[in-house]
């Protein structure tokens, strides 16, 4: 998963980003809005954390600018003076969902998956595709009732997968959802944690739970429980 | 104030009148007396003693006033001796009484009643000698009938009457034409701050007399430093917002991590973090509450209401909660937009907390109030916790974990705003929260 982080205080700002790279997330990060909507426009992410009181552009005008231009990228936002004007006005701007500084991690954590979830239109908290389960507050994956030991990155590819269950996933999409930055992107190495999630979770070669689609990507083809 | 300008002009033309007629009145009788004493001293010249020698008469032929001699003039003259009238001019038929308690030479002017009316009555008492030199007392009284002076006197009165309706009219047209004229500015003023209230203007332009000008001048002066003031406090509170917020959120942060500390110092760290963010955000909350701003502009109740549940509805997309809005509203309340927000947003959102699977918000407008009720099929409140809302004090030491600050800040507002708020059990199970709101005016 990847995540921007839009926050104007250096001491928030490397909380949040330590916390979300803890979480397994590869994390953009700027400190104030101009370049924080730059990050949005050329990283494709997963959800964007957005501080409302930003130096050179607003959030709100961050958010606003985004939405207008057809983005349905997850927003949190983050609201030091906590007024309900300023939660209604990010929400009606576009936001998704809003964090009254100071906030605790948890909670912030549980939104981010709430958000990420929902945009993928899952509803329930852990992900269901045939016998696999994924639950991301903990980061277990579960093959029938058993849990599958998983490195951080295989973790995070079979997240993405399942949490785009059925979809196409491009191997430069999953480098850029799973590395911080570009020099540690390699396309080949994305093929050996295929392999070895395979290996894992179909032991027995009878799920065939990742479809290679030949110059375009993976997908994952186990039905997914999506109830949302 | 044409009608207060009418009240003042009647009773001052009506006092006047009285005091003309009063004046007049003297004037006229003054008149009667003096004329009916001259016409005395006429009588007295013709005054001689009879052939007798022992008495006196009148010789009519040295009287000039000729309306003694007409029957009938309404003028006549007596003259008695102690034993009764020994000479009567030829205008009387008939007798009038003597004045009986005259002094001696006294000589005295009144109104009598006589024969059914009014007469003016002039009498004097003379002392005349006989042949012998002997002095004897005699009576000389003229009566004239006030016929006359009655008819003057209603005449001008009429005359008086007649023309104080005239003026009277006159003085209101013009009252009224100058109040037209002169009340314009006020007009434009009162059109000026309905336009400021709408925030279609900033402040008072159009161009006034130079009587009204420095109150124009001030009012925008007054409106210009209520303006900045605001901006300048609700500026240094959010600034105050963000520079204790943002370590308070950074030292959550902390106690959030693994670290060294034992989990009994980390929990205690964060419960008085939480604390201390309460306080600040209480008393935030509480400093931005505006309440008595000066011209308020009115906001669309109907419209907060939407926006407020539009943006809930999507905060709580992830849970199973049907927020339904009920309203037909469409009136304005005075209020500032930012506070009403914070009572619709805090309450409505605890209703989604609280709620199960459905709030409902209605709003019911009657004639000059809105009633709006949240509800919700939680679990409700018990009478004595209820109670406990409304009778908590505001410090947040006594908060339990969990209520948050919400409702005391709504309460806060409501407070100032003397917005009536009620708690009671909703039909649907949980809690009911009514609130009267006061439809604002549209004119000034």
């Amino acid at each position: 998963m990847r995540a921007i982080v839009i926050e104007d205080d250096p001491a928030i700002n490397k909380q949040i980003v330590t916390r979300l790279k803890q979480e397994g997330f590869a994390v953009d990060s700027a400190n104030n809005g101009k370049d924080g909507l730059y990050l949005i426009r050329e990283y494709p992410s997963d959800v964007a954390i957005v501080d409302l009181g930003l130096p050179q552009m607003s959030g709100l005008e961050v958010i606003r600018k985004i939405r207008a231009e057809g983005s349905k990228l997850p927003i949190l936002i983050l609201t030091a003076r906590g007024r309900w004007q300023d939660k209604v006005e990010g929400l009606d701007a576009g936001a998704d969902d809003y964090l009254v500084k100071p906030f605790h991690q948890e909670e912030m954590m549980a939104r981010i998956r709430v958000l990420i979830r929902r945009a993928a239109g899952w509803s329930d908290s852990s992900l269901h595709c045939g016998p696999i389960v994924l639950e991301p507050s903990s980061q277990r994956v579960m093959l029938s009732g058993e849990e599958v030991e998983l490195t951080a990155y295989e973790y995070r590819v079979i997240e993405y997968l399942m949490m785009h269950a059925g979809e196409v996933v491009s191997k430069s999409v999953l480098t850029e959802h799973l590395y911080d930055d570009e020099g540690d992107r390699d396309s080949n190495v994305i093929e050996v944690f295929i392999r070895r999630l395979r290996q894992k979770l179909d032991p027995e070669e009878t799920l065939q739970p990742i479809e290679t689609l030949r110059g375009r990507g993976y997908r994952l083809t186990l039905s997914a429980a999506k109830s949302a | 104030m044409l009608l207060t300008s009418l009240i003042v002009l009647v009773a001052f033309m009506v006092l006047t009148v009285m005091a003309l007629r009063h004046a007049v009145d003297q004037r006229m009788i003054e008149a009667e007396k003096d004329k009916l004493q001259s016409l005395m001293y006429g009588i007295l010249a013709a005054v001689d003693r009879d052939s007798t020698g022992l008495s006196i008469t009148v010789s009519d032929a040295r009287i000039f006033e000729r309306a003694l001699f007409d029957s009938g003039s309404g003028l006549y003259a007596f003259l008695y001796d102690k034993k009764g009238e020994i000479w009567r001019s030829s205008s009387s038929r008939q007798s009038f009484n003597k004045v009986t308690d005259l002094a001696d030479e006294e000589m005295r002017f009144s109104r009598v009643q006589q024969h059914g009316k009014i007469w003016f009555q002039q009498a004097f008492s003379i002392r005349w000698p006989n042949v012998h030199d002997r002095l004897s007392l005699y009576e000389l009284v003229i009566w004239k009938s006030t016929d006359d002076y009655i008819q003057q006197y209603e005449r001008f009165s009429q005359t008086l009457w007649l023309w104080l309706a005239i003026t009277i009219i006159l003085l209101l047209l013009i009252m009224w034409l100058v109040m037209l004229w002169g009340l314009r500015p006020l007009r434009l003023i009162g059109e000026e701050v309905q336009a400021i209230e709408s925030h279609q203007k900033q402040r008072f332009d159009a161009n006034y007399p130079s009587e009204i000008k420095p109150l124009t001048q001030n009012l925008n002066l007054l409106l210009q430093r209520e303006q900045h003031q605001m901006q300048r406090y609700r500026n240094a509170l959010d600034d105050l917002a963000h520079s204790l917020k943002t370590p308070l959120a950074v030292l959550r942060g902390l106690s959030d991590k693994q670290s060294q500390w034992s989990d009994e110092d980390r929990r205690t760290l964060q419960e008085q973090n939480d604390r201390m963010n309460q306080i600040v955000s209480y008393q935030l909350q509480k400093a931005v509450t505006l309440g008595g701003e000066l011209m308020t502009h009115p906001v669309n109740l109907g419209a907060l209401l939407d926006k407020t549940i539009n943006a809930l509805r999507k905060v709580y997309r992830g849970k199973a909660i049907r927020i339904e809005l009920k309203s037909s509203v469409s009136a304005s309340v005075r209020m500032d937009e930012s506070d009403l927000l914070e009572v619709l947003g805090n309450l409505i959102d605890n209703a989604c907390k609280y709620g199960h699977n459905r709030v409902l918000v209605q709003a019911l407008q009657q004639q000059d109030s809105i009633q709006l009720t949240i509800e919700d099929d939680g679990k409700g409140l018990k009478a004595e916790q209820l109670e406990k809302i409304l009778t908590r004090g505001m410090r947040l030491d006594q908060t339990q974990e969990g209520q948050g600050i919400g409702l005391a800040v709504v309460k806060e507002i409501v407070g100032v705003y003397a917005i009536p708020m009620k708690f009671d059990s909703s039909a649907l199970g949980g809690l009911k929260v009514t609130l009267t709101f006061e439809v604002a005016e549209t004119t000034v």
